[in-house]
């Protein structure tokens, strides 16, 4: 099985919109719809409690600008943060803040559900993994095998689902594994060139494929890129057309 | 009590908590309503969140920000305990209360004590630290306060309280509440129905459902 989407984020439409009562900007850069996968930007409205909730897919939520609070548990998150969550992994309610501006990214439709509905509560995927962390705690180290850039690790080597932001100076072929279970690759500053076009923050390509798939390339000025890998609870969850799986996708499209 | 199918003995839960903590005062309900649905007895265990805490406790390290989004986060977590929750304005000293848990153990009446205490502290705005509070909390519950008060004064219970103490440090236990329900532990607050799920996978079934079938 072989992905691959190229979204230039900075020219998709934004629309405004409202879920329960907390207001946002939003970009749909992938819909879902056609099996692949889903890929949103919200930039919500200072809010001090936006409701706990779940997707039913696993996500990376990559925080590009603000802040993000959580009472309890996660805390504090400020840009460039990060905050991964197996599918059906509640988290929530948080504070957003300080022109906040964040990409959803999921390897499939998640819809949304609220923790508030109690079918959900019984659906929690109870050995769910979550993690959240800055990236301004993370170490930066050498590249490896090459004689500029560099790199860090968003999340712990080792965890499952990784997250890693390389730092290379123009163009240089920056390659990969093989995005078994998908990955997104978001241009965080710079410019890259991907399959010919040339994609600028807060831009991707969405890759799965069994095999390694064509290095993207730093534009002139260099680029820095934040790899996101899913693991196998990619294959878990989504939107089946039944039950809670169909109140989740149609709160998503209510909410977006 | 429960007997786990899978044996013998009486399923275990166990709740690490400390007075002073929101979340833990959250859970109060959740495992109230668990020990009457499910015929459990929950033994409540002390993890000391602030042992640096003095006696008379200290100014609140929560900024007005924090307190509005806690607040806004028992809205949207626990909303039957929004309008009556209290915010302590200073951080309190746990320790004397967690020795009268020990001392409403022994009479058999902890999980009464702590529901009083905590009810005092997070919704009366009394201070836990205050020897007085313990006090009130026993006779709400039935014990003698005169007995509690010189068991306090006499430091009775203060070893027996430390190793507790040292015990959820032995452990790991990191932040509270965490509840033990047979061979599952749960790390911080969480839904009710994912207790009830929790407890349905070990076999440990509701008495309305037993009673069902």
């Amino acid at each position: 099985m072989q992905q691959c989407y190229l979204v230039d984020s900075a020219n998709a439409p934004w629309k405004r919109s409202s879920t329960e009562g907390v207001t946002f900007a939003c970009q749909v850069l992938l819909s879902g719809e056609d099996g692949g996968p889903e890929a949103l930007r919200f930039r919500f409205d200072d809010c001090p409690s936006v409701y706990a909730h779940m997707h039913l897919t696993a996500q990376f939520q990559l925080l590009l600008n603000g802040a993000m609070d959580f009472p309890r548990g996660v805390k504090h998150l400020e840009a460039l943060a990060i905050h991964y969550t197996d599918h059906n992994m509640p988290y929530g309610p948080f504070a957003v803040s300080a022109g906040h501006d964040m990409l959803v990214l999921h390897p499939k439709a998640g819809g949304i559900i609220s923790m508030a509905n109690l079918e959900a509560r019984r659906q929690i995927n109870l050995g769910g993994r979550l993690f959240a962390g800055l990236a301004a705690d993370s170490e930066r180290r050498p590249l490896p095998d090459a004689d500029h850039g560099t790199f860090k690790f968003l999340m712990p080597p080792g965890f499952g689902p990784a997250a890693v932001i390389v730092n290379s100076p123009a163009h240089a072929a920056l390659t990969m594994p093989a995005p078994e279970f998908g990955r997104y690759e978001v241009v965080l500053e710079g410019s890259a060139i991907i399959q010919g076009r040339e994609i600028g923050p807060p831009g991707f390509r969405y890759v799965r494929s069994d095999e390694p798939v064509e290095p993207i390339v730093t534009g002139d000025a260099g680029a820095s890129i934040a790899f996101l890998s899913f693991d196998k609870d990619a294959l878990e969850g989504g939107i089946t057309g039944e039950g809670l799986a169909a109140e989740a996708a149609e709160a998503m499209a209510r909410a977006i | 009590m429960t007997e786990h199918k899978e044996s013998a003995e009486p399923f275990r839960v166990v709740v690490f908590a400390d007075f002073v903590c929101p979340y833990s005062f959250l859970a109060v309900d959740q495992i109230d309503r668990l020990a009457r649905e499910y015929d459990v007895k929950p033994l409540w265990r002390p993890h000391w969140l602030h042992p640096e805490t003095p006696p008379e406790g200290t100014p609140c390290a929560r900024s007005p920000d924090k307190v509005e989004r806690l607040r806004a986060w028992i809205k949207d977590m626990a909303p039957e305990h929004y309008e009556r929750v209290r915010i302590p304005e200073k951080r309190q000293y746990s320790f004397h209360a967690f020795e009268a848990l020990e001392f409403a153990y022994d009479r058999g009446l902890d999980s009464d004590f702590k529901t009083a205490l905590y009810d005092l502290m997070w919704t009366e705005g009394r201070d836990i630290g205050d020897p007085e509070t313990l006090l009130i909390a026993a006779e709400r519950v039935g014990i003698n306060p005169e007995e509690l008060a010189l068991a306090l004064y006499q430091r009775t219970y203060a070893e027996r309280t430390l190793a507790a103490v040292k015990q959820a440090h032995d452990i790991g236990i990191t932040n509270t509440p965490t509840i033990f329900l047979g061979r599952t532990r749960i790390n911080g607050w969480t839904y009710y129905e994912v207790l009830q799920s929790v407890m349905e996978q070990q076999g440990v079934h509701a008495r309305e459902a037993l009673a069902c079938n």
